[in-house]
């Protein structure tokens, strides 16, 4: 059954220009807000869905600008035999390559047999939906799919409103799941005949003089009303459709008034009962209305996991629920690269699906930090956070995501994410350079790493480049989670015995700004490894002394901070 | 096997053989009454005549128009490349083209169709594929037809003994070899149903048992024939015309029987002079109705020759017109020394040439036509003529040639009826069927050309022939 091959959007809304071939089961597009994943699914929607009209304006148009029509073309391709038609579509069938993504204006060996259908929107806000073939159009012949064809392919829409497809109204799922139909047309006509006969004519008594008025003037004026004038139910407001039976629960409760969640996971499940004859769902905001397991069972019911998908989905997502079950493979980012649109599958981009795994909140970012470990990520956390109290904009309101790069797999994983098109930079630590050939290609593409002095830990720069003051409070801070003699044994250690906590205590000299650095990195008893242990320390101590403290940790916080401002422009 | 038990729906791959007169378009109506399923059936015949006749035989036994396609394997082919411009590089000016390229048309499908570009479409679009009339097929249709066989089950009908066409610059298909040896044989018809149906089962018979001989090539002797057949005996002199005239004249033994008269192929002026003097008879037109287009092409309505050409065209298709005559009087009338009084033809003709019109063409034919003494013999190139005339006076109109060009390509698309007496030929009455059937020169018919004649009456046969020993060449 139908599936989409390629989608090209031209001058709509947000999107200039937008070419992508999407896979034949999950598409979840991700990225950043307002990187046009909906304007998307709305594109397939207006496209593909089988309507007779549109209600479009000079805002759907890219800019405003509606001396260039919108133009959105559909290819869609696993045809059935009713699109495969010689006779009635045989002039418009055209070759989808599915190793290059190009279409060729005739079917070829090697080729899929493909139609595309186009939705024209120019500034009449006229939409004419037509077959695309340059030979059609060099013979002067143009038409569109026939009326049930295109109701074979259109979508279902899994939106915020949902609710039509819990009663048997024209457009709802429950048509596409059976072929039986309602056989109460009869009885739904006679009950509105006996309603009317029943409600009779009560609404007389309260009108007398409006009927009084009527008929004087009637009688006046010889037009025939045939003696008295009735008030009556009007016959034309008295009739059911289809529309008017709707699903109910056992307790006569309609479904109609189940939670959000429950309804969006119902009218799921039901179209994948209907995929046979309408195998194309679209799904805004999968998340929508769900907690984290109904999400990832919305997710298995649209068949994420099956090797051969039931179901061609499109779906947009926020929720790092969504993206931890999906596979790289089901993951699309969208960007915009300031002309055109890019949809780009996560899997292209190599093995990153662990990186997924473990950063999903990051894929759904504008810019990526990369940290080193707990260290960099609890500085630049702390940081932030005291940024925030004075006005600065965070990190969270700058679309900027941390991860945790893992120590030396850190630049494997910003490599990673800046395949996948994000803005991306690293933050490590300089004592050791994970990986240098991966670096190399990071840099060489553009990205920025930040770092410290030559061969300094994050713990070593802090205590070389702050203020006496404040790396006398890192110190003390670090006595305060353990005790005076923890600390001051690990001094002692640190240098042969040749200081102690109560010698720097009176004298913070340049030998023991380096001591403690290295004191403060002991393997497994580091006093700063924790997340949390450092935010404290980056948002009480570090930031506060971002004036004072010595240049090299000064430019590298500063910038940092930069360039996640950067990223909100 | 008898025609009820063999199911055309069952054969993957194959070729029934199919005498005249066998039940041949029977086996192919009940298959399709029997069809069912949502995709029909491609059928493809080789004329367009062939193509009306059978879609009247199926809307009479009412099969429904979804369980079939007709067309003609030249009509397909001219599809598929119009479809698929760029593959087949057949542009839409050859197409146009008052003669189009036939053979480039049908390798170009060919290159479409042998490779699996768009094999999936077909397969989508039919569910199997009959073809009529086998023998009358090109090389280049054949090819046609064999590759849509790799993507279709596909079942051709036809009978090598009437393969009497031939199509210029594409040779026919070689029976044995090309066709025999791709579609296997799966059944031969045996019974002669035409005949039967007509009470004349020894006649059919006679037949079915004269084409097995023929073709082996043996010859039959006309006097060891049963008594529906008659042989005339010509003897080369001046008398035979006459006896000639007399076997067109034979009455049919049943009530509104037709008659049909095959003359020589290669005269179509002898086949007009026959049936301008045999009483009733009408001329079966080639389907180029060649005459009528020269007659527009050559015809200049404001030349001073004007009136004579028409009335020299009119002669062509009427009986008792004497174009000299009537340009004689005009003559006499111009110079005003008629004494007798001008005629409704006479004065068609002077208005004609006083305002040239089209419209005064056609005056001027249907004035002669209405004259007492004159008969019609041309019927269809009348019609055809008046049609196209008619379509000429607007302005913005076609011209007379473009018009009396449409006028063949619509009647092409018409099925022909028999007429009650009839003159052609075995090329133009081939698939044509009458009560009797009078052949002028029998000892002139090839083994073919033989068959195909003997096999056009259903009760009665009439040979006129030097021999009574046939094929006599």
């Amino acid at each position: 059954m139908a599936v989409i091959r390629k989608i090209e959007i031209r001058h709509f809304r947000g999107i200039a220009s937008l070419d992508w071939c999407p896979s034949v089961g999950i598409n979840c597009l991700i990225g950043p807000g307002d990187s046009c994943k909906t304007t998307i699914l709305d594109a397939i929607d207006l496209c593909l869905s089988a309507r007779r009209n549109l209600t479009l304006n000079d805002s759907d148009f890219h800019n405003l600008n509606v001396a260039t029509p919108i133009t959105i073309s559909i290819t869609v391709g696993a045809l059935g035999d009713n699109l495969k038609n010689l006779e009635s579509y045989g002039l418009y069938l055209r070759g989808f390559d599915p190793k290059t993504g190009d279409l060729h204006d005739e079917p070829d060996t090697g080729l899929e047999t493909v139609l595309t259908l186009r939705l024209t929107v120019a500034a009449d806000l006229e939409p004419s939906w037509t077959l695309v073939s340059d030979r059609a159009e060099q013979q002067g012949q143009s038409r569109g799919l026939g009326w049930t064809d295109r109701a074979s392919m259109s979508p279902t829409r899994l939106g915020a409103y949902a609710d039509q497809n819990l009663s048997w109204g024209r457009a709802s799922i429950l048509n596409k799941i059976s072929d039986e139909t309602i056989a109460a047309s009869t009885a739904l006509a006679d009950l509105a005949r006996n309603a009317r006969n029943a409600f009779g004519q009560q609404a007389e008594a309260g009108l007398p003089k409006a009927l009084a008025t009527v008929q004087t003037t009637a009688i006046e004026l010889g037009v025939p009303v045939g003696g008295a004038v009735k008030a009556m139910l009007d016959a034309q407001s008295v009739s059911f459709s289809g529309g008017t039976i709707s699903l109910h629960g056992e307790d006569g409760v309609p479904l109609k008034s189940l939670g959000l969640g429950s309804k969006r996971l119902l009218i799921a499940g039901l179209q994948r009962a209907a995929a046979a004859t309408t195998p194309i769902v679209l799904v805004d905001e999968i998340e929508h209305g769900l907690e984290p397991h109904r999400v990832i069972r919305l997710i298995d019911a649209l068949g994420a996991k099956e090797a051969k998908p039931p179901l061609q989905t499109f779906l947009t997502s926020h929720s790092p629920v969504a993206v931890r079950e999906l596979s790289a493979n089901q993951l699309y980012v969208v960007r915009s690269n300031g002309t055109s649109h890019l949809v780009h599958r996560a899997s292209d981009s190599g093995d990153v699906q662990g990186t997924i795994r473990l950063s999903p909140d990051a894929l759904l970012a504008r810019s990526v930090l990369v940290c080193e470990g707990a260290t960099e990520i609890g500085l630049i956390r702390g940081i932030d956070q005291f940024r925030a109290t004075t006005g600065a904009a965070s990190l969270t309101a700058c679309g900027a995501a941390i991860v945790d790069g893992g120590g030396e797999n850190v630049f494997k994983r910003a490599r990673a994410f800046q395949l996948l098109g994000y803005r991306t930079a690293v933050l490590h630590d300089s004592d050791k350079i994970p990986t240098p050939d991966v670096k190399a290609a990071f840099e060489a593409d553009g990205s920025p790493t930040f770092a410290w002095q030559e061969n300094c830990s994050t713990e070593e720069e802090l205590f070389l480049s702050l203020s006496d003051s404040a790396a006398l409070a890192l110190l003390e801070n670090a006595v305060l989670r353990r005790s005076d003699k923890t600390i001051d044994d690990q001094i002692r250690s640190a240098c042969a015995a040749k200081h102690s906590l109560a010698s720097f205590r009176a004298n913070l000299t340049t030998e023991a700004r380096a001591i403690l650095g290295l004191a403060s990195k002991a393997k497994h008893s580091g006093w700063y490894k924790s997340i949390s242990d450092m935010e404290v320390v980056a948002r009480d101590i570090v930031a506060p002394d971002m004036q004072n403290c010595a240049a090299p940790l000064k430019t590298t916080i500063a910038g940092v901070f930069k360039w996640i401002t950067d990223g909100s422009r | 096997m008898a025609a009820d038990d063999i199911d055309l729906l069952n054969i993957q791959r194959g070729l029934v053989i199919a005498p005249a007169g066998c039940g041949k378009t029977q086996l192919i109506v009940n298959a399709l009454t029997r069809h069912r399923g949502s995709k029909p059936v491609l059928v493809l015949t080789h004329t367009n005549a062939g193509v009306a006749a059978l879609r009247i035989r199926l809307e009479k036994a009412n099969v429904p128009s979804s369980a079939y396609r007709l067309s003609t394997i030249d009509g397909f082919a001219i599809r598929l490349v119009r479809t698929f411009p760029a593959t087949s590089q057949i542009t839409e000016a050859q197409l146009a083209a008052e003669r189009p390229p036939y053979r480039e048309i049908r390798v170009a499908a060919c290159n479409i169709l042998k490779t699996p570009r768009i094999h999936d479409v077909l397969a989508a679009t039919y569910t199997r594929l009959f073809v009529d009339e086998y023998q009358d097929c090109s090389s280049w249709q054949h090819g046609i037809v064999y590759y849509l066989s790799h993507v279709l089950p596909t079942c051709v009908l036809g009978d090598q003994l009437q393969a009497i066409f031939g199509f210029g610059d594409d040779a026919l298909a070689d029976w044995n070899k090309h066709v025999g040896g791709h579609f296997p044989l799966v059944a031969e018809l045996k019974t002669p149903w035409r005949w039967i149906n007509a009470g004349a089962k020894e006649l059919g018979d006679w037949v079915l048992d004269a084409r097995t001989k023929l073709l082996s090539g043996q010859k039959i002797d006309l006097r060891s024939a049963p008594e529906p057949v008659e042989w005339i005996e010509l003897d080369g002199s001046n008398n035979d015309y006459s006896k000639q005239l007399k076997a067109g004249n034979t009455k049919s033994p049943v009530q509104d029987g037709r008659v049909l008269i095959i003359a020589d192929s290669t005269q179509p002026a002898k086949q007009q002079r026959l049936a301008s003097q045999l009483q009733g008879a009408i001329v079966v037109e080639a389907v180029d109705l060649r005459d009528l287009v020269s007659f527009a092409k050559s015809l200049d309505i404001y030349k001073p020759d004007a009136v004579s050409r028409v009335a020299t065209f009119a002669a062509k298709l009427m009986t008792g017109t004497e174009p000299d005559q009537l340009l004689r009087r005009l003559e006499t009338i111009r110079a005003g020394r008629s004494r007798t009084e001008v005629s409704a033809v006479e004065q068609a003709a002077i208005d004609f040439a006083a305002t040239p019109t089209y419209g005064g063409v056609a005056r001027m034919l249907a004035e002669l036509n209405a004259e007492v003494g004159v008969r019609v013999h041309r019927p269809l190139v009348l019609r055809a003529c008046l049609r196209a005339l008619n379509a000429c006076d607007e302005p913005g109109a076609p011209t007379f040639r473009e018009a009396a060009v449409r006028a063949r390509e619509q009647n092409r698309m018409v099925g022909r009826s028999v007429p009650r007496r009839g003159v052609g030929s075995t090329l133009l009455l081939k698939g044509l069927e009458a009560e009797v059937c009078v052949i002028v020169e029998g000892h002139d018919l090839n083994a073919k050309n033989l068959y195909v004649a003997i096999t056009r009456g259903s009760v009665k046969l009439v040979i006129c022939s030097r021999t009574p020993i046939l094929p006599a060449i």
